[in-house]
């Protein structure tokens, strides 16, 4: 593989590190998920080779005191998802003996605090998941799908594959219903063999992620389907092959649905379908170590496209995850399904 | 005094009808990490917020600094939520408030919690909202046409509420403006396959394939028709092989020398379900390929699978591999 141009690591590390301590104005939008930012921060470092200069335990307090914890197991049952919130900012002190403030805990928050808590080392097992997986049922629609927050919102193929992932994670399947979840996933098989976010919408990267890592996690495929003659049975996977492998631009990135423009975060989320199909020698690595390299930024980071002027710590991550698809030197190997770095690697 | 509009307004501390309450500051902890470095109207709306929040105080300035947090912050869901119980507390007029929505909306076409308020707020108001919520979908798409929430949410609209009727032209209008609008095309299958007022997919595959082959036949490097021929025959293998306009107008694509890459793609794939090729596709292939690897033993679908590796680099790898893996009785 050509790897003439310089993938330069240390200014990637650097700007991390200058994230975990401080994070600019524009981000007050995304402050309802700043686990979700720590998430990226951290992982990114993990990828990066780089956590030996992250206070863990300073992490971890911060993580566990995001957690929604019930008074009681009475408490549990009334209806509430008890997982972690994304900030301070969805959670409120409860009054004594009174119900008025809602825990507004987040399914997509509570992956990232796993996700987190996993790589700086901490034992999941150690920790009392037993909330988590039960109210987390109350979450799951009649179709399948996922809501994230019990209070009301989307649903839709990214909380369901939170929920695979959370379940794996604590490796506890009574979380969700993995039958019901398949034929929900199943529904968003596109016509043109790319998944969308809910049945009936346009075939994107992202969903197809959501969708092919979910049923991954959730044991309905196989590693390396495509080595093996099997029959088929849950998904079209010639179809899906041939929508993946036909993102891939003639810049070398991957577009997120046909005929629009290349991003750098498509390399990661059609770049890891390709990877857990078995299929991700298909692609061009070179053309698309390129792009990515182009959407670097001098300042460390990754912009979302090679004209953008500004970083941003989304596109990072999925950056350095989709070079790290790609074996670049120095960065640590993922758990594809779990978008995460291995942790006995790390 | 509320501010959707993002415009400067006067501290909250400073407002005479704010002096009664007192902002309740965010508690960080000790070591946060990832700390956001908030701006000062920021930090002071949220402040306000989580006084009103905690006192569970359902009012018109309740609702009023929700807009002002919205303006700040439109993804912070707490306060959606919150918003909605002020809304039914003070039993709002909710076609301001879809007024309101609407100028969110479009300050903010990409964010989840606006759509999902705003079907929150169609269902509240029934069927006869659906005319309403179709136009304001029309209006975001003059500005992106490819907005995913805005068709999700169209979407939505025509399943809960109704308003099918047009749907179809305006599918038309979308890809006459664009044919390489990918998402005009998805939604055209949704309708072809979902409408009550059409058919089904059977009794509109025929005209479909008109379209679609007109469409390709005008731009055939664009994807989206390929496709979309292709899912006209949706677990129907055996109606797809009957059908001889497909590998016609993949043959009408080769002759033409040029942008031929979805049409060698679509022969392959019929060629692997069983498609008897006459000799004219033989011939035509054999040109396309360099003629010091062709052999007149090598069936068509190696050659095809030759020519992709060539023309297609990008994914040379995987021609190579569909060539590899071709059915044993494949032509």
């Amino acid at each position: 593989m050509d790897r003439s141009s310089e993938f330069d690591k240390m200014r990637h590390v650097a700007s991390l590190e200058l994230m975990m301590e401080w994070m600019p104005s524009p981000y007050e939008s995304q402050e309802i998920n700043r686990l979700t930012l720590a998430h990226f921060a951290i992982s990114g470092l993990a990828i990066l080779g780089a956590l030996d200069q992250i206070d863990k335990d300073r992490v971890i307090n911060w993580v566990l005191s995001l957690r929604a914890q019930p008074k009681d197991k009475a408490e549990l049952e009334k209806g509430e998802f008890y997982g972690f919130h994304g900030s301070r900012s969805s959670q409120f002190d409860r009054h004594d003996g009174k119900d008025l403030v809602p825990n507004g805990s987040h399914l997509a928050s509570t992956y990232c605090a796993l996700a987190i808590l996993r790589i700086i080392g901490y034992d999941l097992s150690s920790m009392d998941s037993e909330s988590i997986i039960t109210s987390m049922r109350q979450l799951q629609q009649h179709d399948g799908s996922f809501t994230p927050i019990h209070l009301g919102a989307e649903t839709d193929l990214r909380f369901v594959y939170c929920a695979a992932a959370i379940c794996f994670m604590f490796n506890n399947w009574t979380g969700m219903d993995r039958e019901k979840a398949k034929e929900y996933i199943l529904r968003c098989q596109s016509y043109d063999g790319g998944f969308g976010l809910v049945p009936g919408s346009e075939s994107h990267g992202g969903g197809t992620y959501c969708a092919v890592a979910a049923l991954r996690l959730m044991g309905f495929i196989e590693a390396d389907i495509l080595s093996k003659s099997t029959l088929w049975t849950t998904i079209n996977v010639p179809l899906l092959l041939e929508w993946c492998i036909q993102r891939q631009g003639v810049d070398g990135g991957f577009q997120g649905r046909a005929n629009k423009a290349s991003d750098t975060c498509y390399a990661f989320w059609v770049g890891g379908v390709l990877k857990i199909l078995g299929a991700y020698h298909f692609l061009d690595k070179n053309a698309l170590r390129r792009f990515l390299l182009s959407c670097e930024s001098q300042y460390g980071g990754f912009q979302k496209f090679p004209e953008d002027a500004t970083p941003d710590l989304y596109h990072s991550y999925y950056g350095l995850a989709a070079l790290s698809l790609l074996e670049e030197p120095g960065l640590v190997p993922l758990c594809v399904e779990l978008g995460i770095p291995s942790p006995e690697i790390i | 005094m509320s501010s959707d509009d993002g415009e400067e307004c006067l501290p909250l501390s400073q407002r005479p009808e704010w002096a009664d309450v007192r902002p309740v500051p965010q508690d960080d902890g000790p070591k946060p990490v990832v700390p956001i470095h908030y701006r000062e109207n920021f930090r002071e709306a949220m402040d306000y917020f989580r006084a009103v929040y905690l006192a569970d105080e359902r009012s018109l300035r309740s609702l009023n600094l929700t807009s002002e947090v919205i303006g700040l912050n439109p993804g912070n869901y707490t306060v959606w939520h919150f918003r909605r119980l002020v809304l039914e507390a003070l039993n709002a007029d909710l076609h301001e408030e879809r007024d309101y929505v609407d100028r969110v909306a479009e300050r903010f076409p990409k964010n989840y919690q606006i759509w999902h308020h705003r079907r929150w707020l169609a269902e509240k108001l029934g069927p006869k909202a659906a005319d309403k919520e179709l136009e304001f979908t029309k209006k975001i798409f003059t500005i992106d046409a490819k907005n995913y929430h805005t068709w999700s949410h169209r979407q939505w609209v025509l399943l809960a509420l109704g308003g099918w009727d047009d749907e179809l032209d305006y599918c038309q209008k979308l890809i006459e403006n664009d044919v390489f609008n990918n998402s005009a095309w998805n939604q055209r299958y949704f309708v072809i396959t979902k409408s009550p007022l059409l058919g089904g997919l059977q009794a509109m595959r025929e005209s479909e394939v008109s379209f679609a082959i007109k469409a390709i036949l005008t731009n055939p490097q664009n994807e989206s028709p390929w496709r979309y021929l292709r899912g006209l025959y949706k677990g129907d293998i055996e109606q797809l092989l009957s059908d001889n306009q497909v590998p016609e107008v993949c043959l009408q694509v080769l002759k033409s020398g040029r942008n031929f890459l979805f049409a060698l793609s679509m022969l392959l794939d019929l060629l692997c379900f069983g498609f008897q090729p006459s000799d004219e596709f033989k011939r035509i292939v054999e040109g396309l390929t360099n003629s010091e690897s062709s052999s007149s033993d090598t069936n068509l679908a190696t050659s095809v699978c030759n020519v992709l590796e060539t023309v297609d680099p990008l994914r040379a790898n995987y021609w190579a591999w569909r060539r590899r893996t071709l059915p044993s009785m494949v032509c």
